[in-house]
């Protein structure tokens, strides 16, 4: 009797807990968009809503929202677009948690489509199991370029730009950059992971098809969410780059600037990230004030193009959250918009070979797109084809709190930013041969 | 040699941010033998409060820049002492004397429940104080160009290292402590109020852990998760160190600064991997870790 007694105040403290637990462990789940009963097409988006690319999965979140709402109007205007149902969960940004999840959407849900995923990490994993269950999968934020070459297939999609593009803009403002300042030293600094390596491989490929000659004069993996730089910026000090070029993102990447600015790095170098550094929590986070040669891109932003579409997306974007968009948020509005597009194309049929039919070669016009441009889905490598803007920053109070956007645009073309056909062959060549494989 | 020069440098501060992070862990595991898995989450409410009002007082210009040092340290403390004290007399009380597996999954049960928590109170937003970094300048030493904050951290660090042995080892309440850690029982039998002993070694663990995660808002992005982040880091520093050695947190903080520095700077694609083989070697020679104590099991 007396041991019970003694056991109660821990039982109760441990249910607590654990009741506590589950409340939060299913918190991540959010469900947009028309019912069940009622729904030609059933969404199971991943994103991550817990850790550092928090931000990101909520943004991804509000993206799809105002792509739903788009369409209601479109749909209310009489036009012919399908009823979604978009169900998101949190994937915690790990492979083996969110491909369970994915597993789940597709056994209990009846998703029809997977979509999102911040990580590459997590999507190449997803990506597996969309290609073994034949479900098609559109990739909205992701960069790594080999989820659409080496690992690409038949029923992956992927609607936001990937490294290879980011880093072709790169190479060709690097070039541009030697031709004026005779810059020779690279150096390169990337997140110890899949997109690390992978935009480091994309970044020198592409400068080797530019004919840039370079000496790569060191390269530098920290772990993700590394807090401490200080000895990376020392080394890079040492080396004695005249040009870094950084695929770190997000936190990991203003912590890198914010313990770099007032060194000697960039009194010596030139800092470069072509495929995050635009975005806007970056941004943000510079004030009024930005370190000295920064370039920067992103694959989506606030004040470029300056189109109504654009304007548009992005005070919706504004009104529904009271904030400005990061890039993600552009990529999940984009999965929203393509597979509608892609249902009107196919005369409201939303089965999987007929939307993989209908979003092959499938144009759409989009906020990134410039005017004149327009997105295309590639139909070999179902890789979307955007234009890239990369520029420098410059004060702008036209998006608080940031006090600094980007500016001195540099454009390029999608056209121009394709790996030349023998690289592409070669990647695609390196799939996985299934009959589910597009390659040539 | 200039590379040997960037590698101590840099070596020291990574050690004296890592001690500052492990040593309320193994301060709570030595006395309480709680290996606390929330202890990351002390680091992320320390970090997110400085960054919060440190951010609102730097961007407001209300006042002088010494002042937001102090409410660095002030909120730090202030945040260590409600949550340690609401945690130890809320929870931890009634498990004391459970088995340690126990305790380990409670504190991560803790650890997922702030996580979240945090995530209510200041959303998913990452906050920027870097106003305490930058505002400090850099020093330059051994002709490398160092952030007078990191110098000021490896400062604290030794201070805080030392105060923390110096009352272990030479004031009464350190003996008090030692005799607990020592036989819990005994020192019960003599007297000790061993449940008060407790609330203090666990507010005193938890401010460290606050007050850590402050003194590094300013030097990074403050965002969700980055208390998940730093416990594994500061597991291996305790573990490499012997699990409850103040001494031999600060020698495996060291060890893990040093080696990483320099395998950053000689051998960048070995820099995770040195971490983890550095503990890896000490526990392959000594298991209890480079302080730790061989103790026979009580049956």
């Amino acid at each position: 009797m007396q041991s019970s007694f003694s056991r109660l105040p821990s039982l109760i403290a441990l249910s607590v807990l654990l009741l506590g637990f589950a409340c939060t462990a299913d918190a991540g789940r959010v469900e947009l968009g028309a019912a069940a009963t009622q729904a030609d097409l059933t969404l199971g988006c991943l994103y991550p809503m817990t850790e550092r690319a928090a931000i990101y999965g909520q943004d991804s979140i509000a993206g799809i929202q105002v792509a739903l709402s788009e369409l209601q109007g479109l749909r209310e205007a009489g036009e012919q677009v399908p009823r979604m149902r978009v169900i998101i969960d949190d994937d915690q940004s790990k492979a083996s948690y969110g491909t369970g999840l994915a597993r789940a959407f597709i056994r209990k849900d009846g998703v029809q489509v997977l979509c999102g995923m911040v990580s590459s990490g997590v999507a190449i994993a997803v990506s597996q199991l969309a290609r073994e269950q034949k479900v098609l999968m559109i990739g909205t934020d992701h960069a790594s370029s080999r989820m659409s070459l080496e690992n690409g297939h038949r029923y992956y999609f992927r609607v936001t730009n990937d490294t290879w593009t980011s880093m072709a803009a790169g190479a060709r403002y690097l070039k541009d950059l030697q031709a004026r300042t005779g810059w020779t030293r690279l150096a390169f600094i990337g997140p110890d992971y899949e997109y690390g390596h992978v935009s480091r491989d994309d970044l020198h490929e592409a400068l080797r098809q530019q004919g840039v000659k370079f000496d790569d004069v060191t390269e530098l993996w920290p772990r993700l969410y590394e807090p401490d730089y200080s000895a990376y910026i020392a080394a890079l000090e040492q080396a004695k780059p005249d040009i870094i070029v950084s695929a770190l993102w997000g936190g990991d990447f203003h912590a890198f600037v914010k313990q770099a600015a007032g060194t000697r790095l960039f009194e010596t170098s030139r800092l470069a990230n072509f495929d995050t550094g635009g975005n806007y929590d970056f941004l943000a986070s510079l004030g009024d004030k930005a370190p000295p040669g920064l370039i920067l891109s992103a694959r989506h932003h606030n004040n470029f193009p300056d189109t109504a579409r654009n304007r548009a997306f992005v005070e919706r974007f504004h009104t529904l959250t009271g904030r400005f968009p990061t890039y993600a948020a552009q990529g999940a509005y984009t999965g929203v918009m393509i597979l509608a597009r892609a249902s009107q194309k196919a005369a409201g049929a939303t089965d999987t070979e007929s939307l993989i039919r209908a979003l092959e070669g499938l144009e759409i016009a989009l906020p990134e797109d410039p005017p004149g441009f327009a997105s295309r889905i590639d139909p070999l490598t179902h890789q979307i084809q955007q234009t890239q803007a990369v520029g420098t920053p410059v004060p702008n109070n036209d998006y608080p709190p940031a006090r600094l956007m980007l500016g001195n645009w540099q454009l390029y073309s999608a056209e121009e930013l394709q790996p030349d056909p023998a690289t592409r062959a070669r990647r695609l060549a390196q799939q996985i041969r299934n009959p589910e494989g597009h390659a040539p | 040699m200039m590379s040997l020069y960037a590698v101590l440098i840099d070596g020291a501060i990574y050690a004296s941010w890592l001690f500052l992070v492990a040593a309320g862990l193994t301060v709570i595991y030595g006395v309480m033998r709680i290996l606390n898995m929330a202890h990351g989450s002390f680091y992320a409410i320390g970090a997110y409060a400085a960054a919060s009002l440190v951010g609102w007082y730097f961007n407001n210009g209300i006042g002088p820049v010494w002042v937001g040092y102090l409410m660095m340290l002030g909120c730090a403390l202030a945040a260590g002492l409600v949550v340690g004290l609401l945690i130890e007399r809320g929870l931890l009380r009634f498990m004391y004397g459970r088995d340690e597996v126990l305790m380990v999954i409670i504190t991560y049960a803790l650890l997922l429940i702030l996580e979240d928590a945090m995530k209510m109170i200041w959303g998913v937003n990452p906050y920027f104080a870097y106003q305490p970094y930058a505002e400090m300048g850099r020093s330059v030493l051994a002709g490398l160009k160092v952030s007078n904050y990191d110098l000021m951290l490896v400062g604290v660090s030794l201070v805080l290292g030392l105060s923390l042995w110096l009352w272990l080892e030479r004031t009464h309440q350190g003996k008090v402590l030692r005799a607990v850690i020592h036989d819990r029982e005994v020192a019960q039998a003599m007297g000790v109020n061993v449940r008060r002993v407790f609330t203090l070694v666990f507010i005193l663990g938890t401010v460290l852990g606050t007050l850590a995660g402050a003194l590094t808002a300013p030097a990074i992005s403050v965002a969700p998760g980055i208390g998940v982040e730093i416990i594994v880091l500061a597991f291996a520093v305790v573990v490499i160190g012997g699990m409850g050695s103040i001494e031999g947190a600060a020698l495996g903080a060291l060890l893990v600064g040093l080696s990483r520095a320099a395998a950053v700077h000689y051998a960048p694609q070995f820099e995770l991997f040195v971490i983890y083989g550095v503990m890896a070697l000490v526990l392959a020679v000594r298991p209890q870790g480079l302080f730790g104590r061989v103790l026979a099991r009580k049956i």
